[in-house]
């Protein structure tokens, strides 16, 4: 007989909801807590603010649209206006996704459940894809809904809307695989703050050095080119060639899909980056 | 100063991967002007930009960021300033010991490549490269300063430093001239307008305000760390 120690433990017999269900679970939580939700006000504080901050603009292109009965702020400009906010929520919000699990090595007990690197990579990455998305798309829709309701003369720009939030998307994505990707090399949050920022304000500071350097140079083509280091207007610039809107740069961008690419480029790099990362950080 | 709690912080921060950013930044800097020196753009205007933008703008912050909350905040988030702070060593030494190796680390990782990369573009024309050397020299260590109150206050330390450096300093003194008074940037930018007889550079704030400022917001910020420090308690995280 085998059950000589049987003391009557019950086993689980509820239902089996499968992997799937685990994957969604992790990036629920992940999303709760970029947000802070489920944790003390203090870590509501930051991420609550920047996206009060990011509702603003809207509120007061609204008023201008109702008031001033002229049109308020462009939709495909939004990102590129609100860029640092965005990147202050990305620097402060991407280490408290990843830093945690590594900080107190736990990634070994998520492995022992049926959830692979892959889903839990993917979970952080759509998690924060999520969270940053809603940054954007929220403000733009309430803009939108505004526009609709004081129906100003002239048709709607409901085409520039859709362009600016498929675009935001696509920023929301390369935002959040490129800011977990360098968020995890470090188990510390104060210094994943650090390099998210810091890495932002090298690629935003350098690229109006660069580009009145050129032009004074005489080499316009070659000053186009500089705006490509900041991601936000990468990501301007993709809009551009696929919607066609006016670019958000003083003298426009490279023609033709070389923006898209580079943006698809960078995606995977990070997400290689990430697994790699993951691949290691498991093994421990 | 204590040599022992001093030389425990350094190992700390230059041994970890905390090192790695401290040499992007300057490395960047003295990229950019290496860029704008082969470029042929070597004249004082684009020194200024440089400078101003790059330099003292986003450089130096970010620096006195790392450096400033990096001395203190990690010890406090694994609770291994307890160790420090249960010998009998004043803690408000604790407090002087760790800005000051805050603020060599800035003098040394901000200060010269700031003369190098002014020194590459416009070399010793009308004391640009001294000016701007001296003047993130002084608001390194004014960074120095605040940034490590930050790290013993909050929890949050460099996120709210970021806001402040870029929201406050970046956007705010930007539109609101009243705002640039209150910003070590543009004191850091005083000091540089002093020294230096550039007819490119124009400072917003006068030295009168500026030197008092950051004396006053140094010697403050230190004493205070060492205050608080002395009733800091030990919470979990989150």
């Amino acid at each position: 007989m085998s059950e000589i120690y049987d003391i009557g433990y019950r086993h689980y017999d509820g239902p089996r909801l499968g992997r799937g269900h685990t994957t969604r679970a992790l990036t629920v939580h992940s999303l709760r807590g970029v947000f802070g939700l489920g944790r003390p006000a203090r870590s509501k504080l930051v991420p609550f603010s920047l996206a009060a901050i990011m509702v603003l603009p809207a509120i007061v292109s609204i008023a201008i649209m109702a008031l001033m009965r002229r049109e308020g702020m462009s939709y495909s400009g939004f990102a590129v206006i609100m860029q640092a906010v965005l990147a202050i929520f990305l620097a402060s919000q991407a280490p408290t996704v990843v830093a945690p699990d590594l900080r107190f090595r736990v990634l070994p007990l998520y492995l022992s459940r049926p959830v692979t690197i892959t889903e839990y990579v993917g979970a952080k990455v759509v998690a924060m894809t999520v969270a940053l998305y809603a940054l954007i798309a929220v403000p733009l829709t309430l803009m939108f809904a505004g526009e609709l309701l004081v129906d100003l003369p002239g048709p709607p720009r409901t085409k520039e809307y859709l362009g600016a939030m498929l675009t935001g998307l696509l920023l929301a994505v390369l935002l959040a695989a490129f800011g977990l990707a360098i968020a995890s090399l470090t188990p510390r949050r104060g210094l994943g703050v650090a390099s998210v920022i810091a890495l932002y304000l090298l690629a935003s500071a350098s690229v109006p050095i660069m580009y009145s350097t050129l032009l004074s140079a005489g080499d316009e083509d070659a000053a186009r080119w500089a705006w490509l280091i900041n991601p936000f207007w990468l990501v301007d610039a993709v809009q551009v060639w696929v919607f066609g809107t006016t670019p958000n740069s003083e003298g426009g961008y490279p023609d033709g899909p070389v923006s898209f690419v580079i943006v698809v480029l960078l995606i995977a790099a990070a997400v290689a980056a990430l697994a790699l990362r993951y691949r290691k950080a498991a093994s421990r | 100063m204590n040599s022992v709690v001093a030389g425990i912080t350094y190992r700390a921060l230059l041994g970890r991967r905390r090192i790695v950013l401290l040499l992007l930044l300057p490395v960047a800097l003295l990229g950019l002007a290496l860029l704008l020196r082969l470029m042929g753009s070597d004249d004082q205007r684009s020194a200024m930009l440089l400078m101003q933008n790059f330099a003292i703008g986003t450089m130096l912050p970010l620096l006195g960021l790392i450096a400033g909350t990096g001395v203190i905040a990690p010890e406090i988030d694994d609770g291994t300033i307890i160790h420090l702070m249960s010998k009998p060593i004043s803690r408000p030494v604790i407090a002087q010991t760790k800005f000051l190796v805050a603020a060599s680390l800035l003098a040394v990782f901000a200060a010269v490549p700031t003369y190098v990369a002014a020194w590459l573009l416009v070399g010793n024309e009308d004391a640009i490269a001294p000016g701007f050397a001296v003047g993130a020299l002084v608001a390194g260590i004014a960074y120095a300063a605040v940034f490590l109150l930050l790290g013993v206050v909050t929890r949050h330390a460099v996120t709210i430093g970021v806001v402040y450096a870029l929201v406050w300093e970046g956007l705010v003194g930007g539109f609101v001239p009243g705002a640039r008074k209150f910003s070590v940037q543009q004191w850091a930018q005083s000091i540089a307008d002093q020294i230096s007889t550039s007819p490119f550079l124009k400072a917003d704030v006068t030295l009168g305000f500026a030197v008092p400022a950051l004396v006053i917001v140094t010697v403050l910020a230190v004493l205070w760390a060492g205050q608080r420090l002395r009733v800091l308690s030990l919470t979990g995280d989150e």
